[in-house]
Formats: C-alpha cells, sequence, structure tokens
C-alpha cells in the first residue's frame, strides 16, 4: 500500500491519524477513519450533523480519549491527554461555540490562562503591543482593551484565531468558523486563512458550505454517518460531487410557488427601542400577510435581535404597537405572547434556546404550548416522550435516546430539537433568527421546506439571515435592516436589483 | 464506561483520604486508637438507644437539607436554613402557648403548617429580593439568620418567656401536642416519619410536575427560561418558599419531638450542617437522607469517643470539613485518576 502511493501523498505530512475509532454508548460516532493534513495546507472537513467532524478534532485535541487508533504529530507518535498538551506541542482549535469570557477585555483573554511577562502583576501594556503586532501581521485588526461582550461574533472569532496564534499554534482546528459569519466577514476570514498558509502553518476547517471549501481548502475529506468517504484534492472534485459524498444523493431544488398571501398576519407600527440612550430601532413599521415569509437581509448587529426579543417580548419596547391576528401584543408577557402561537428560533441556542443539562424531552417541555403534555400540574411523560420521538423522527435528530442530555448532541442536531419543538402546528407567526446556522445542506434544505410549508398554511414568517442566498431562496418579500431601521423593501420576484439592496445594507436609503 | 469507574474511584479515593484523615486526627489528638474507635461504634451503634439517638438527630438535620435542595434546584443558595428552622420553632411555640385548647392532632397538623409558612415566608423575603432586584441571596440570607435568633432571644426574654423559668425558655408546649415516640425507650419521635415523607414529597414535586420542572429549568438556564416563556422571578420565589418552608418544618418537629418547649441555641448549628449534607447526598432527596443519618452517626459517634478515650468532640466537624473540601475538589481527582475529562 505504501509502495502505490501517489506522489501528492509524498508530500510532508505533520499530522497523521490512524484507524481512529470512538463509540458513545456503544453507537460509533468516528469509526476506523485515517486523515492526514501536511504543512501549509488548508484542509476541509466536511459532512453532515453528527457525522462525527466534531468528535474526531476533540479526539485530536485531546478532549477525547479515543477507543482506538493513532495519531502521528511532527514525524513522532503522541498522544493529547488535555487541550493545554496539544496547544504546548503546537495545535490549537477554536470550538464551534466559543469559549470566550464575556466579562473579560480581548487581551484578557487572549492570555488568559498564560503566565506572562509580569505574572502575576501581567505587564498589559507589553501584551497589548504584542498582539498588535500579531494583529497587523495577519490583518486580524483587533482592540485588546475592548470587552467580549461588546463584540459581534465575528469580532469574537478573530479574538479566538488570536489566541491560537499567540500561543503559536501551527496547526488550527477550526469548528465551523464561518457559521457566524457575514459573507463580507468570511471573504475577510479567508485572506487571514490564506495568510496563515503561506506562513507554513496548517488548518483543519469544518464547515457546511461547498462554496466554500471550493474557495479556500487545498483538500477535502468527506465524513458519512461516522465513516470517511474520501479525501481528495480539490481540483479532482466538484460541488455536485461533494455534496453527493456528503448527503449520499442529489440536493432537491427548492421551488417557491408564488405566494397566495391572506389578510394582515402581523404587523409591527412606529416600534422604537433604546439602551442606555443609544438607538436600537427607530421608527420601525413592518407588515407580513398571513401566508407569506418576509426576510430581513442586513449585517448582524443592525437591530435584528433586538427586534426579534421585542417581538417574543422578551425585551421591553418603548414605543410603538404590534398586533398578530388583529390581536394586540403590547403590554403582553413572553408567555402570552408564545400563547397566541408565536414560536421563536433564536440565533445563540446554547443560552437562548436550550437547557444543556436537560434532556431532549424535558428541553420539548419549554414549548410554549405544553397542554398536551400537562395534566393537573403533573407532567404526563408517556405524552412528553411520544412527542419527543415523533420530533426526533421527523427532523431526523442523531439521538441515542430522548433521554441524553441536549450538550452531547452535535450542534446541527441541537438546532433540530429548537425547530422540532418552535415549529409545530398551531403558531401563527414564526420568527425564524438564523436558522439553518450550523445545519448541514440536507437539514437546511429540509427546514427551508418546511417554514415554505407552513408558509402554505397560513403562518406568517420572519426570516432574518445573514446569508443573502438563503434569504432569496424562500422570501416572498426582503426587506433591509440597517442601523435599526429598514432601508427598503423589495418583492422577491427574480427581478431584485442586488446592487440596490448591498447599497441598503450599506445603509443607503431606497424608497421601493 | 471509563467515566463510571473513574468516578467510582473518586468516591473511594475521598472515602480513604476521609478515614486516613480521622485516624490521623484522633492519633493527633494523643488518645489511644482502638479506644476510641471502639467509643465511636459504641456511641453510634451500640445499642438501640444510641442508633435511635443518631436518627433524633438526622430527622432535623434532613429537613434542612432538604431545605437547602430546594433552593439549590432553582439556583437560590440558602445559607439561611438556620434562622428559618427557629422562626419555624417560634410560630410552633405560638400556637401551643395561645391555643392550647384545642385537641392535640390539630394543633400538630397547624403548627406544621404555619411552620412551614412561617420558615417559608422568611427565606421569601431574600427570594423576593432576588427574584425582583438580583440581589445576592447569600449574604441575605445568612444575615436572616442573625435577626431570627436575635428575635427568639427577645421572645424568650419577653412575652414567650415561662415565668417560673430561671433561665430564658419557653414553658412545655401542651402534651398532645408531643410528637409520639416511635422507639420505647429511646427519643425517637414521629418526627422521623415527616422528614421521610418531607423527602418523597420533594422527589416528586421537583422531578415530576410542571412547578417543580420551572424549578430546576430556571436553575440551569435562566435565560432559557425567560425566552421560552417561563416566569423566571415567580420560579425563585416558589422555590425560596419551598426551601425556608422545610427548614420552619424542621424547627417546628423539634419543638412538638424532642424539646417540646423553645430555648435559645436549641439548634447546634443544623442550617449550616445541612449544606454539608445536601452537598453529600447530591442535591437529591434521598441522597440527603443517607448523607444526614452518616453525619449525624459522625456526631453522636464523636459523643461516645469523648465519653470513653477523651477525643474532643470539635474532631467531627474538623473531618467533616475535610470531607466538604474534598468532594468540592471531585472534579480534580476524577481527571487525576481517570485522565481526560469525558465531557
Ligand atoms: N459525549 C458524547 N456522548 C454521547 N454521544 C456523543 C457525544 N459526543 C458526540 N456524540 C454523538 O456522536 C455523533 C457525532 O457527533 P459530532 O459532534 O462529532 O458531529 P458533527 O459532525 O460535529 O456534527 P455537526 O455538524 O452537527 O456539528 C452524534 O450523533 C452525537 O450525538
Ligand atoms: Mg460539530
Amino acid at each position: 500500500m505504501f509502495l502505490l502511493s501517489f506522489p501528492g501523498d509524498l508530500m510532508e505530512a505533520v499530522l497523521t491519524m490512524r484507524h481512529i475509532s470512538k463509540s458513545f454508548f456503544g453507537v460509533p460516532a468516528d469509526d476506523d477513519i485515517d486523515f492526514d493534513v501536511r504543512k501549509g495546507e488548508i484542509h476541509a472537513l466536511l459532512g453532515e450533523n453528527g457525522a462525527g467532524k466534531t468528535t474526531l478534532m476533540n479526539i485530536l485535541y485531546g478532549i477525547y480519549e479515543a477507543d482506538g487508533g493513532e495519531i502521528l504529530w511532527k514525524g513522532g507518535r503522541a498522544e493529547f491527554r488535555s487541550p493545554r498538551d496539544a496547544i504546548e506541542r503546537g495545535i490549537g482549535m477554536v470550538h464551534q461555540h466559543f469559549t470566550l469570557v464575556g466579562r473579560l477585555t480581548v487581551s484578557e483573554n487572549i492570555t488568559l490562562g498564560l503566565k506572562s511577562r509580569g505574572y502575576p502583576f501581567t505587564d498589559r501594556a507589553y501584551l497589548d503591543k504584542k498582539l498588535e503586532e500579531i494583529s497587523a501581521r495577519y490583518g486580524l485588526p483587533i482592540e485588546p482593551g475592548k470587552r467580549i461582550s461588546e463584540l459581534s461574533v465575528g469580532e469574537q472569532q478573530r479574538v479566538e484565531i488570536m489566541k491560537l496564534l499567540y500561543r503559536e499554534a501551527e496547526l488550527l482546528i477550526l469548528d465551523e468558523p464561518t457559521a457566524v459569519l457575514t459573507p463580507g466577514e468570511t471573504e475577510e476570514f479567508f485572506r487571514v486563512l490564506r495568510r496563515l498558509r503561506s506562513d507554513g502553518r496548517s488548518v483543519i476547517i469544518i464547515t457546511h458550505r461547498i462554496p466554500e471549501v471550493m474557495e479556500i481548502a487545498d483538500r477535502v475529506t468527506v465524513l458519512r454517518d461516522g465513516r470517511k468517504v474520501c479525501t481528495e484534492e480539490i481540483g479532482n472534485v466538484t460541488e455536485e460531487k461533494l455534496s453527493s459524498y456528503m448527503i449520499g444523493r442529489q440536493l432537491r431544488h427548492i421551488e417557491r410557488q408564488a405566494a397566495a398571501a391572506g389578510g394582515i398576519g402581523f404587523s409591527i407600527r412606529g416600534l422604537s427601542m433604546e439602551e442606555g440612550g443609544i438607538p436600537l430601532i427607530s421608527d420601525l413599521s413592518l407588515d407580513i400577510a398571513e401566508g407569506e415569509i418576509l426576510g430581513i437581509a442586513g449585517v448582524d448587529g443592525n437591530g435584528q435581535k433586538p427586534l426579534a426579543e421585542a417581538i417574543v417580548g422578551i425585551r421591553q419596547y418603548g414605543s410603538g404597537t404590534m398586533s398578530l391576528r388583529s390581536a394586540s401584543l403590547d403590554g403582553m408577557s413572553v408567555e402570552e405572547r408564545k400563547r397566541l402561537g408565536i414560536g421563536y428560533i433564536s440565533d445563540d441556542r446554547h443560552h437562548d434556546g436550550l437547557i444543556m443539562d436537560m434532556s431532549l424531552e424535558e428541553n420539548m417541555l419549554l414549548r410554549s404550548d405544553r397542554s398536551g403534555f400537562i395534566r393537573k400540574g403533573f407532567i404526563d411523560f408517556q405524552k412528553l416522550r411520544k412527542e419527543t420521538e415523533r420530533t426526533v423522527e421527523r427532523f431526523a435528530i442523531k439521538t441515542h435516546s430522548v433521554d441524553m442530555p441536549v450538550r452531547l448532541l452535535s450542534g446541527g442536531n441541537q438546532q433540530k430539537l429548537i425547530l422540532g419543538r418552535e415549529i409545530y402546528s398551531g403558531v401563527h407567526l414564526v420568527i425564524a433568527f438564523q436558522p439553518t446556522r450550523g445545519l448541514d445542506i440536507g437539514a437546511s434544505e429540509s427546514v427551508r421546506e418546511l417554514l415554505l410549508s407552513y408558509r402554505s398554511q397560513g403562518c406568517s414568517v420572519l426570516l432574518i439571515s445573514a446569508d443573502l442566498e438563503e434569504i432569496f431562496s424562500i422570501s416572498d418579500r426582503i426587506a433591509v435592516m440597517h442601523g435599526g431601521r429598514i432601508m427598503g423593501t423589495v418583492s422577491n420576484d427574480g427581478h431584485a436589483d442586488m446592487t440596490e439592496i448591498g447599497l441598503m445594507m450599506a445603509g443607503k436609503e431606497m424608497n421601493a | 464506561m471509563k467515566q463510571r469507574q473513574s468516578s467510582i474511584a473518586s468516591v473511594a479515593a475521598i472515602a480513604a483520604a476521609t478515614i486516613i484523615f480521622s485516624l490521623l486526627m484522633i492519633a493527633l489528638s494523643g488518645s489511644g486508637l482502638t479506644a476510641a474507635l471502639k467509643g465511636f461504634a459504641r456511641g453510634a451503634f451500640g445499642s438501640s438507644y444510641s442508633i435511635a439517638e443518631v436518627l433524633v438527630k438526622a430527622v432535623p438535620l434532613t429537613l434542612c437539607a432538604l431545605s437547602v435542595a430546594c433552593g439549590f434546584y432553582s439556583g437560590f443558595t440558602n445559607i439561611g436554613a438556620e434562622g428559618q428552622f427557629y422562626i419555624g420553632a417560634v410560630a410552633t411555640t405560638c400556637i401551643g402557648m395561645y391555643l392550647p385548647f384545642l385537641p392535640g392532632p390539630l394543633l400538630i397538623l397547624l403548627s406544621l403548617i404555619l411552620g412551614f409558612a412561617a420558615g417559608g415566608i422568611w427565606a421569601a423575603v431574600p427570594g423576593w429580593l432576588k427574584a425582583r432586584f438580583g440581589i445576592s441571596e447569600v449574604i441575605n440570607t445568612l444575615m436572616f439568620n442573625y435577626i431570627a435568633i436575635g428575635i427568639v432571644g427577645i421572645l424568650l426574654q419577653t412575652v414567650l418567656k415561662d415565668p417560673k423559668a430561671f433561665f430564658p425558655v419557653s414553658s412545655y408546649m401542651p402534651e398532645g401536642m408531643w410528637l409520639p415516640r416511635i422507639i420505647p425507650g429511646t427519643r425517637l419521635h414521629a418526627g422521623l416519619v415527616i422528614a421521610l415523607l418531607s423527602a418523597a414529597f420533594i422527589y416528586i414535586f421537583i422531578w415530576r410536575t410542571w412547578p417543580g420542572f420551572r424549578i430546576r429549568a430556571v436553575g440551569s438556564n435562566s435565560r432559557a427560561c425567560r425566552c421560552a416563556g417561563i416566569g423566571v422571578g415567580s420560579s425563585i420565589m416558589l422555590s425560596s418558599l419551598l426551601s425556608g418552608g422545610f427548614a420552619g418544618i424542621a424547627g417546628s418537629v423539634e419543638i412538638m419531638g424532642l424539646q417540646h418547649r423553645l430555648l435559645d441555641g436549641m439548634s447546634p448549628g443544623y442550617g449550616y450542617l445541612a449544606i454539608v449534607a445536601s452537598l453529600l447526598g447530591g442535591s437529591n432527596p434521598f441522597g440527603i437522607i443517607a448523607a444526614s443519618i452518616g453525619i449525624a452517626a459522625i456526631q453522636v459517634g464523636a459523643q461516645g469517643m469523648q465519653r470513653s478515650a477523651g477525643v474532643p468532640t470539635a474532631i467531627s466537624n474538623i473531618i467533616l470539613g475535610g470531607v466538604v473540601l474534598l468532594i468540592l475538589l471531585r472534579p480534580m481527582i476524577m481527571k487525576a485518576i481517570g485522565g481526560k475529562a469525558h465531557d
């Protein structure tokens, strides 16, 4: 086998993982996987939700211990007993869900856990200077003194990467780094990756977006159901080929039928909100008909989150009125609003959407209409289990049982559980905030189909997404948000002017 | 699988460390080891009387530890079981003193209900301050202990004082109100049954009912509860009310079952020891019963050790302190034994 190697395989592999296997509760998450990364290579890891990507990387990073197999790092056998171990040997990982401390500054986060010059009276000025050097070198603009909680997700991402560079990682493992980025930020981010590559560092990048793989990666490895399907040079594959490797079939193309929109479903008039004197939303009005999907396009952080939270009732609003099917929502609590049939998919599943330490079943109890699960104050576990199992089946959630803590589900499967909980018969309005973030292409496709099918049943949908392609694929109308205001609304009839939308996203007002 | 092994190993390690530590302490105190251990065993398990004594102590401890756990489920750290215990005791004393003409069973029932209510309200005040204004309950519940103990002191010098007694104690409760003894010849009373029933009630309430689920959910992720429309404040209030309520019942039971009158310093720190018992019992009602009996045995055994070998009883507190420390360090111990974390 070694004698028959192709020339490509002779290139120096800095990391080799051989025959790696790992099971949880007797079910294999990774099954006999071979994987290698060369020096100065960007290697993409592709696979559906629950295919075993994160698990494989966690094994490499010393978080999990493999049941079998071996790891070679820079020519020698290596076993990393903990992330600290891996970091010391030059391997760094940015997790699917960030691990920064919100109250601390950028610089404090980056040096957290390290004994820096002057320790324990750390010489901040010196560190900040060093950080600025690294930041200039790789084109990662950051402000060391800012608090993490003030940063956008894109900026937090930069901090995570800076953290690895500061620790001089030679191999960077990035678990779904682009899921949270806007297209512009992604471009920026890829420039950084290329600079890292030309610097001789290696990168493993996990993503669900095939076009991104084609754009940035040198090679790609595809996993399916815990097994390796193949490793290929990017030059030897096409997008279609990759997607069929990944899901074992061709993607359907979503057909959006023209809407037969009904009466006014949901409307907002003159909504204004502020926080600490800074306006978040100013005089915003919108209407969504019954059976209509309104897409909100815009760069993250332009008031989308306050808007969603105001509608659900999580945030108070200073002025403005809202109504759902001509019932006024003003002054109602979250519970009362959701009772009227509002489903909410938050963009932050770990904090807003799920109770990580509770089981799938118990998380199902967070659904607003729990009348079916509760009898005389007692939880009807039989019914609850039935409904949870139905959801697991309908959304193809990969799990060993509905008793398992949600924490142990893969990221995409966690998202599917929220969808199954929030979108059910009886909702009249769905607030879908980044609903497909972290979902694989097959699952994203079914979510979009689900939203469309609810639309055809007369449900109003507010789709907030930084992913323009997603907005265009299912919205009936598209509103562009900037600085807490709606800059303009266009009909998505196939003639929408992309330049116009781009201009509005950048803050130019249009009167369409 | 491996996780279970290292979990068991860590418990074994803690147990071993505790035993070695205890023996060391006894040896340090300069007494004979065998005599001390014999004294300990005889003190705690030597006769039906000594076993009953252990259970007598375990009753208020269990109820107070259940109280701590009830708060813990919603993230309400109740350091105030001690004060709530006294407030419950005061409520019971008042009933006995002012309504002595009522039939015994009715007095007992009324005492339990009012003891629960009084202790519950005493804890619900810090609960409300936390739910409404986000003020830390840790400091507040602790401060409320001092207030409660102060109130007991004042009442015992004034309205509740037995005029015939020299010390600040109340007069005896009407005998109809005394809880029956369940083993003749010992001090073990029916409070044991109340404690066991309370544990079963809490278990069912917290794990089987909707309000119980809300309490657990808020304790686990209050932000997600807010987004889902589950009242965070009301759940914290309910949990603090329950929490104080069971400490109040502990005070009530201690009066009706054991002391039969209110006296200063009636609790040897049950409210604080309860935090240890709750931690040891893993906040599980049945675990708490076991932990409380264990702690009571150590304390009663330590008295036996003092009698027969002159080992100071303070040793039991030192040992308990060491155990708490080890339990808090358990994740580290587990890691050291088992290698990697398994999530
Ligand atoms: N600690 C664990 N205990 C039990 N099962 C686990 C654990 N970690 C992962 N799994 C299971 O292993 C499988 C693979 O999970 P993994 O997180 O590696 O998927 P993934 O490829 O990263 O998916 P995603 O794209 O959704 O993030 C999943 O079915 C998951 O539920
Ligand atoms: Mg993953």
